[in-house]
C-alpha cells in the first residue's frame, strides 16, 4: 500500500472504550501502527459491556470491542507487574505516540507516565483523554459518557418545552463520541512538530472541556449578557422560523426545517406516509428528513457512506467519520483477540525469543485470557 | 503561547472559502475546522461573499448585537472580501490558492470545481454522503439529526424525538474536518500527496451514533429513547437537576451511596433486574437528591465513585471552579466589543493554552 498520512507512527494504545481506543482508531485508519496494550486483569471494559454471551472466548465477542478496535494489534501485558512495566517501558522506547484515558495517576503509579516514558523517548507525543483534564480541583472526578452532557452544559440545553433537562444517555453518551474526533487532529498535529523538532509533548484532553467547547457561542453570549433567557426549547432553535418532529399518518417520526411558518404541517404530516411527507416537503424546497433507528440505518447503503465497513470475517464494524481522496477504508485486520499480538509484537520490535516469552506467559505478564472470574 | 512562531501550525496557510448561497449549517462546520488551525496559529484568510458570511447575523448575539456564533468560529483568523461570481473575484482567489496548503469549502458552493482543482488539498463540508448524490437537497442541521438516527435516541418513547442543544451536527463534522486537515497537512510535510478530504454532515452523524447500528446489527431491535424506562435518568434536587448515571460495576457505591435497604432487595442486584424494576428503583432513589445541591451531590458521590452528573447552564460554566482553575475560558480583548470571555481550543499542550485572536472586522 502506498504512503498514508501517519506511515511509519507507531501507537503505544491504552485507549479503553470510545474516548481513547476511537483515537488511536482513527490514528490507525491514517496508517499508524496500533499496538493496544490490555492485560488479562484489566480488559478493554467494551470486552464486557458488550459481550454476546458466557461461553468460553466470551471476551474475543463483543461488537462494541470489534467495531471500534480494528485496524489494531493487540497485546495482553500486566501494567501491575514489575515485568509487564519494563516490557512496555522497552516497548515506549520504539513508539511515536501513547494515547491513554485511564483515570489520573494510573500510568504514573506503574512508572508509566509521561514524565517516565518521555525521560525513554523525547518525542513521544503523549495524548492523556480524561474526564476533566490533568489538573484542577476535579482531576480525579470520574465520569461515564453522560454524566458529561450534564456537567459541559448540553444537557441544559436539550429537553421538551420548558421541562427538565435530558442526557443523550448510554446507547449514545455524546460526549464520549466527539472526543476523538477533535484528539486525533492534535495528536497528528503534534506528530508533525515531533517530526521537525525531536520533541513530543504532552497533550491534556478534557472530554468535559470537549463537550462544552461545542456549546462556545452559548457560553460566550451568556458571559456577556449573564440575563440571558436559556432552557429547554424542545426542538425549536433560535433564528429558525419553525422547527420539529412531526408524526406521519405510518406512525413514524419526522422532522421538518421551516423557512415561511406554516400553521398546516402538522395536519399535513399526519395525512400522509413517511416517505411521501418528505419527499413532498423536499419538493416545496423544504429540509425534511425521516426519523431513523438503528435498522433503518443498517439498511440504507447509500446513507451510511464510508461510515461502516465489514471486517474479514464478515463482522461489520466502524469505518471513517470522512472520505480520503475520494475512498473509505478497507478493514487490515479484525479488532484482536485479547493478547492476539503479544508474541508477535515483542519478538518484532523488542526481538524477544521463545525462552523469555514463555517466561512471561509462566509469571502471569502475559495471558490471553481473563483473571478477572465471572462477570 | 504569545509568539505565533512558537505555535505548532504557523508553517501552514488556509484559505476558508464562504461562498455565496451555501446553507448555514455546512458554514459553521469549515468555520470551526479553519478556527481550530487558526488558534493552532495556521495563516487562516476567510474569503467572505459581498455583504460578508451570514453567520455575522445569526444568532446568539452578544448585546451589542454582533453575533456570538460568528465571534466563537471565526477567531484567529483574517478576512477578504471577494465577489467570486466575478472574473476579478475568482483571479484574485486563484492567486490566493496558488500560494496555500490547504482550501475549506462546501459541496454546494459554484466555485466547488475551481477549489477541487487548486494546488492546495481540499478540505470539502458536504450535507450528505456521495452515495447519495444529494448536493443540491434542502437542508438543516436538524433534518441532518434525524437521518443520522441521533435525534431517534432522546427522549421519551411515546413522546416526539428531541434534538440536542448546540450545534451538535455541524460542530461534530468541523472537528472531524480539522482532523482531515491534520492528516492532508502531515502528508504534506512529509513530502507526500496528500489526500483530499470530504466531510458531510449525514455521515459523522451515523458515525458519532454507532451503537445504534452496532446494537440493531446484534440484537435485531433497535436501540432508541427510553425516557423514563432509561437507566440513566434526571432527578431533581435542591438547586437544580443531577444526572443519575453509573456503571454496572459501580452499582455496588451507588447502592451504599444511597443507603435505603430497600436497595439490597435481589431484584437490585443484576443489571436486567433493575431495568426490569426501573420505576420503583427511581421511586427509591429520588428523595436522597431533593434535600440536596447539585456541589454536595457531585462531592458525596464523587467520593464513592459514583460518576451522577449535576446539570449547568452555560451561564453556571462560567463560575466553574475546574475549568476557571484550568483557565480553560479565555478573556479575549476585542477592539470594539471589549473583553470577551469564550472556551478555548479543548487541550493543554505541555500545559500551555491556545489563546484565540478576535475575529476579523467585515472590510468596508
Amino acid at each position: 500500500m502506498s504512503a498514508r498520512p501517519l506511515t511509519g507512527v507507531r501507537v503505544l494504545d491504552f485507549g479503553l472504550l470510545t474516548a481513547g481506543a476511537n483515537t488511536s482508531a482513527m490514528l490507525a485508519d491514517l496508517g499508524a501502527d496500533v499496538i493496544k496494550i490490555e492485560s488479562g486483569a484489566y480488559l478493554d471494559p467494551f470486552r464486557i459491556v458488550g459481550k454476546p454471551d458466557n461461553e468460553d472466548g466470551w471476551w474475543n465477542r463483543s461488537p462494541q470491542f470489534r467495531f471500534t478496535n480494528r485496524n489494531k494489534r493487540g497485546l495482553a501485558l500486566n501494567l501491575k507487574a514489575p515485568e509487564g512495566q519494563r516490557v512496555i517501558r522497552e516497548l515506549a522506547a520504539h513508539c511515536d505516540v501513547v494515547v491513554e484515558n485511564f483515570r489520573r495517576g494510573v500510568l504514573d503509579r506503574a512508572g508509566l507516565g509521561y514524565k517516565d516514558l518521555s525521560a525513554l523517548n523525547p518525542r513521544l507525543v503523549f495524548a492523556a483523554i480524561s474526564s476533566q483534564g490533568d489538573t484542577g480541583p476535579e482531576r480525579m472526578n470520574v465520569s461515564f459518557g453522560s454524566t458529561l452532557d450534564a456537567t459541559s452544559g448540553i444537557a441544559s440545553l436539550t429537553g421538551y418545552e420548558g421541562e427538565e433537562p435530558r442526557i443523550s444517555g448510554m446507547d449514545v453518551n455524546y460526549p464520549d463520541q466527539i472526543v476523538s474526533l477533535f484528539a486525533t487532529g492534535i495528536v497528528i498535529t503534534a506528530v508533525m512538530e515531533a517530526r521537525r523538532t525531536g520533541q513530543g509533548a504532552f497533550l491534556d484532553f478534557s472530554q468535559r472541556e470537549v463537550a462544552s467547547f461545542t456549546l462556545g457561542e452559548e457560553i460566550l453570549a451568556a458571559s456577556a449578557d449573564p440575563a440571558r433567557p436559556n432552557g429547554r426549547r424542545g426542538n425549536r432553535e433560535e433564528g429558525v422560523t419553525q422547527q420539529d418532529a412531526y408524526r406521519c399518518k405510518d406512525g413514524r417520526w419526522i422532522a421538518v426545517t421551516l423557512d415561511q411558518p406554516d400553521a398546516t404541517l402538522a395536519a399535513f404530516c399526519a395525512s400522509l406516509d413517511s416517505t411521501a411527507a418528505v419527499t413532498a416537503l423536499l419538493a416545496r424546497g423544504i429540509a425534511a428528513a425521516p426519523c431513523n433507528d438503528g435498522n433503518d440505518l443498517l439498511g440504507n447503503t447509500a446513507l451510511q457512506g464510508v461510515t461502516l465497513v465489514r471486517d474479514e470475517r464478515g463482522g461489520l464494524v466502524k469505518g471513517l467519520p470522512y472520505r480520503l481522496s475520494g475512498k473509505g477504508i478497507s478493514i487490515e485486520r479484525p479488532g484482536p483477540d485479547l493478547g492476539q499480538h503479544t508474541s508477535e509484537v515483542l519478538r518484532e520490535l523488542l526481538g524477544y525469543d521463545d525462552a523469555q516469552l514463555k517466561k512471561l506467559a509462566e509469571a502471569g505478564v502475559t495471558s490471553t485470557m481473563p483473571t478477572i472470574g465471572d462477570v | 503561547m504569545s509568539n505565533d512562531t512558537a505555535l505548532p501550525l504557523a508553517r501552514f496557510t488556509i484559505l476558508e472559502v464562504n461562498d455565496a448561497n451555501v446553507p448555514l449549517c455546512l458554514r459553521l462546520s469549515t468555520s470551526l475546522a479553519a478556527k481550530i488551525a487558526a488558534d493552532l496559529g495556521a495563516s487562516v484568510l476567510k474569503i467572505e461573499p459581498p455583504g460578508g458570511d451570514p453567520v455575522r447575523r445569526a444568532p446568539p448575539f452578544l448585546p451589542q448585537g454582533e453575533s456570538a456564533l460568528f465571534q466563537f468560529l471565526n477567531t484567529s483568523k483574517r478576512s477578504l472580501v471577494l465577489d467570486l461570481a466575478s472574473d476579478a473575484g475568482r483571479a484574485t482567489l486563484k492567486g490566493l490558492l496558488d500560494k496555500a496548503d490547504a482550501v475549506l469549502f462546501e459541496e454546494p458552493a459554484a466555485s466547488a470545481p475551481l477549489l477541487r482543482a487548486s494546488r492546495a488539498t481540499p478540505i470539502e463540508i458536504a450535507a450528505f454522503s456521495v452515495e447519495m448524490n444529494a448536493a443540491t437537497r434542502p437542508v438543516s442541521e436538524f433534518a441532518i439529526l434525524a437521518l443520522g438516527g441521533l435525534l431517534h435516541m432522546v427522549g421519551e418513547p411515546e413522546r416526539k424525538p428531541l434534538r440536542l442543544g448546540g450545534h451538535q451536527a455541524s460542530y461534530a463534522a468541523g472537528l472531524t474536518a480539522f482532523t482531515g486537515l491534520a492528516a492532508a497537512l502531515a502528508a504534506r510535510d512529509a513530502g507526500q500527496t496528500a489526500p483530499d478530504v470530504r466531510v458531510s454532515l449525514a455521515e459523522v452523524m451515523q458515525w458519532v451514533n454507532w451503537k445504534a447500528v452496532s446494537g440493531a446489527d446484534a440484537a435485531g431491535a433497535s436501540p432508541g429513547r427510553e425516557g423514563r424506562i432509561s437507566e440513566f435518568q434526571i432527578v431533581p434536587c435542591r438547586d437544580g437537576h443531577v444526572a443519575v448515571v453509573y456503571t454496572v460495576t459501580q452499582w455496588p457505591a451507588t447502592r451504599t451511596l444511597i443507603g435505603d435497604p430497600r436497595l439490597a432487595d435481589a431484584k437490585f442486584s443484576t443489571r436486567a433486574g433493575r431495568r426490569q424494576n426501573i420505576a420503583e428503583l427511581y421511586e427509591i432513589i429520588t428523595p436522597w437528591f431533593v434535600g440536596k445541591t447539585r456541589t454536595e451531590i457531585q462531592k458525596t458521590a464523587q467520593a464513592k465513585g459514583v460518576p451522577f452528573g449535576p446539570i449547568f447552564s452555560p451561564a453556571e460554566l462560567l463560575q466553574t471552579e475546574q475549568y476557571v482553575a484550568r483557565g480553560f475560558l479565555a478573556d479575549m480583548d476585542h477592539p470594539t466589543l471589549g473583553t470577551l470571555r469564550l472556551p478555548q481550543l479543548p487541550v493543554q499542550w505541555n500545559g500551555r493554552s491556545f489563546a484565540p485572536r478576535p475575529a476579523p472586522e467585515l472590510a468596508a
